[in-house]
């Protein structure tokens, strides 16, 4: 028996490259079906759990699901904005407690998450090390924002801006490390977080400078009457808030006014939820309120009809693939007579030479398997994050 | 031998049940206090008269704290990072509004905790504007002016404003209901008392002109309808002769008897101002913790000075 073993295994290793292309077949065959359906069932599991955690999302009518994806998994597309207003409303009808996204800016890869100091007890964040934010400028970040960016308590990042070429824009806004979240395995892990004022100064709409009164800021001063002072280029924005200059940070106008990507709102009860939707059903309304777990769902239902059509695609792959293994194994016996009649020869019977073509199948459908098995364990620990990022971008 | 130990295994058995029933006992005792603790009220204020207000309707159902240090007017006051923690750990934080305390803008509070004690009268705050406007960038004119901030010296404002303590401390623990709204109704009849009283004492003042030292009684001026100016003279400070200028200045259009000062003045200032035939009377807004008494007493201690004269 080890006779045929070892002389299979021979021919098997003699012809490496027709040995590989076999079992890369029967690998890509079994592996496709079963990893694709790893991948989707993890990956709605995950997804499922942060929408079904998150009641509501309040945000400017537009696509639900870049509002979902923005406000729950922080992705790259910014839904059309809101404003405050939005969440103070919420807020005063007392149906439910809102909190304030605004998920626009990043430092390098990391999303930095304008937000309210609630947000941290809704998802059940907690500190690893440091504090929460208390003042402007200061960030708390996610363990693996943390760890990719290469900081901690007591370093700073600085917001990148939105477009290279923006030579106009707003300067980069460098903000204080005060403390570093526990892991909590979601996307809250990859994010910076900072309070929702600090992401409007991100975007100049606060802004800290030298007062204008003060005669050291006179070569600052354009034109000065009895009433208006008129700033010239060269006033002195502050691109970091300390405690020398957080008095002199202020913002212009109705902070109601100022955008928001969207808001989480948790109902008091269901009933109050009820009503609270019920608030955003006219048409004529400038928002939309979704419930993520719906269009959560919608999204899977349409990566499960598209995993039904790969599937499907598989299968016929597949059949044509075992033919063609079949055809080139039938081929090779053709091409294998002499060999076969030299094992004749040398006194093999037809059961030795049976068993030995049959050894050959069976390494070759072991080998395909077992590289399958490996690459699904792969998937099965890296595909959710992989899709995740694939879907957010 | 089995006939001795018999007895004492029996009190044995009967103390190690005796002492678990005890054990238990106590057990039980502490988590009812860890319950009612975990039950009681943190309040958190940003000045004095709301932590007083506070302390009044909570009565020991919970604790009211005013971090600020004694030393220093509550209204520009900058917390430490370690001060802002105790205010986000707190169950209600209690904020004047019309722009008092201007940090609260700066810092990170759970907004849900936070109860503006003058947002239901909003209409009546006081607006200051700004004497200049600047302008950068694309946002235009635009100038830092506020809103008169010691909503508290109009005692009906400071009815208004204890309402909306005791409205957020009964919509926190509205089990207590009776007792935080009987304890409200005692504070809301003695700020109708100081009311009353100033009522009067303006009242007798009639159209007689008065000088404020400093510009933070814009609500006492405007309820009691005062016929007031006011300059901008530090009590611990001696004034300089352009403020003294000033003054007689102002006190020959409007000949004032009376300066009111937020706190004592310095002997010698006292002394100047009576040649000039200004009596000084103190009457503190009590944004800070007293040393001594409360701000009901400070309230009535300036009501008295006026009296006085």
């Amino acid at each position: 028996m080890s006779g045929v073993l070892y002389l299979a295994w021979q021919y098997l290793a003699y012809n490496r490259w027709k040995t590989t292309i076999l079992v890369g077949s029967i690998m890509l065959i079994i592996y496709l079906p079963v990893g694709l359906n790893v991948v989707v069932e993890q990956s709605g599991q995950h997804l499922n759990a942060r929408a079904q955690a998150t009641p509501l999302l309040v945000g400017a009518k537009g696509s639900p699901l870049e509002l979902t994806l923005n406000t729950l998994y922080f992705s790259l597309d910014t839904p059309e904005l809101t404003t405050f207003r939005e969440a103070t409303s919420i807020a005063e009808s007392g149906l439910a407690e809102a909190i304030p996204m605004y998920v626009r800016f990043r430092s390098r890869s990391q999303p930095i998450i304008g937000t309210s100091f609630e947000y941290f007890a809704f998802r059940g964040l907690t500190l690893a090390d440091g504090r929460m934010p208390a003042l402007l400028g200061e960030a708390v970040l996610g363990a693996t924002a943390a760890e990719t960016l290469g900081v901690g308590v007591g370093d700073a990042v600085v917001s990148s801006p939105e477009t290279a070429f923006d030579l106009a824009g707003i300067y980069p806004l460098k903000m204080n490390i005060v403390g570093v979240l526990e892991p909590s395995f979601t996307s809250d892990d990859n994010a910076i977080f900072v309070d929702v004022k600090t992401a409007w100064i991100i975007e100049g709409l606060g802004h800290g400078h030298q007062d204008l009164a003060n005669p050291d800021a006179s070569s600052a001063v354009l034109n000065r009457t009895a009433d208006n002072i008129v700033a010239n280029a060269s006033l002195v924005q502050f691109n970091e808030i300390t405690v020398d200059n957080i008095e002199s940070f202020h913002f212009h106008g109705n902070l109601d006014g100022y955008p928001l990507t969207g808001v989480i709102a948790v109902p008091n009860d269901d009933k109050s939820g009820v009503i609270l939707m019920g608030r955003y059903l006219d048409s004529e309304a400038n928002n939309q309120n979704v419930r993520p777990r719906d269009v959560v769902e919608e999204l899977l239902d349409t990566i499960l009809t598209i995993q039904q059509f790969i599937v499907a695609a598989v299968f016929i792959v597949a059949v044509a693939t075992i033919a063609t293994a079949a055809l080139v194994f039938l081929l090779s016996l053709r091409l294998r007579r002499r060999e076969i009649d030299t094992i004749g020869k040398i006194g093999g019977g037809r059961w030795h030479v049976a068993s030995m073509l049959l050894a050959e199948i069976v390494i070759v459908l072991v080998l395909g398997c077992v590289l399958a098995a490996g690459l699904t364990a792969l998937t099965w620990r890296y595909g959710s994050a992989i899709i995740e990022s694939v879907v957010m971008a | 031998m089995r006939t001795t130990i018999a007895p004492w295994l029996a009190t044995l058995v009967v103390v190690a049940v005796l002492t678990a029933c005890t054990r238990e006992d106590s057990q039980n005792k502490a988590t009812t206090v860890a319950g009612e603790a975990n039950n009681s009220l943190t309040v958190v204020t940003v000045n004095y008269p709301l932590a007083y207000f506070a302390e009044r309707i909570l009565g020991d159902y919970g604790s009211v704290s005013f971090p600020a240090p004694a030393d220093v007017d509550p209204a520009y006051w900058s917390p430490e990072p370690a001060d802002i923690t105790a205010y986000q750990q707190a169950d209600l934080i209690l904020l004047n509004g019309a722009g008092y305390a201007a940090w609260v803008a700066n810092v990170t509070l759970p907004r849900s905790r936070l109860i503006d004690t003058t947002i239901a009268v909003r209409d009546r705050l006081i607006p200051i504007e700004s004497d200049v406007t600047h302008t950068h960038g694309p946002t235009g004119d635009h100038s830092h002016g506020g809103t008169a901030f010691t909503t508290w010296l109009d005692f009906d404002l400071a009815a208004a404003q204890a309402t909306a303590v005791a409205d957020a401390i009964v919509a926190a623990r509205s089990e207590h209901e009776a007792e935080f709204r009987a304890a409200f109704d005692g504070l809301a009849a003695d700020l109708e008392a100081l009311d009353a009283d100033l009522m009067a004492v303006a009242e007798a003042l009639g159209d007689q002109p008065v000088v404020f030292s400093h510009p933070v009684y814009q609500y006492l001026e405007r309820r009691y309808n005062l016929q007031a100016i006011s300059v901008h003279w530090e009590p611990d400070e001696l004034p300089e002769e352009a403020q003294w200028r000033e003054l007689q200045s102002v006190l020959q259009r409007h000949p004032a008897k009376i300066m009111i000062w937020e706190a004592e003045p310095l002997g010698e200032t006292r002394r100047r101002l009576a040649e000039l035939g200004v009596q000084s009377v103190v009457f503190s807004p009590g944004g800070n913790r007293p040393a001594t008494g409360d701000w009901l007493d400070y309230m009535k201690a300036g009501i008295a000075s006026l009296r006085s004269q």
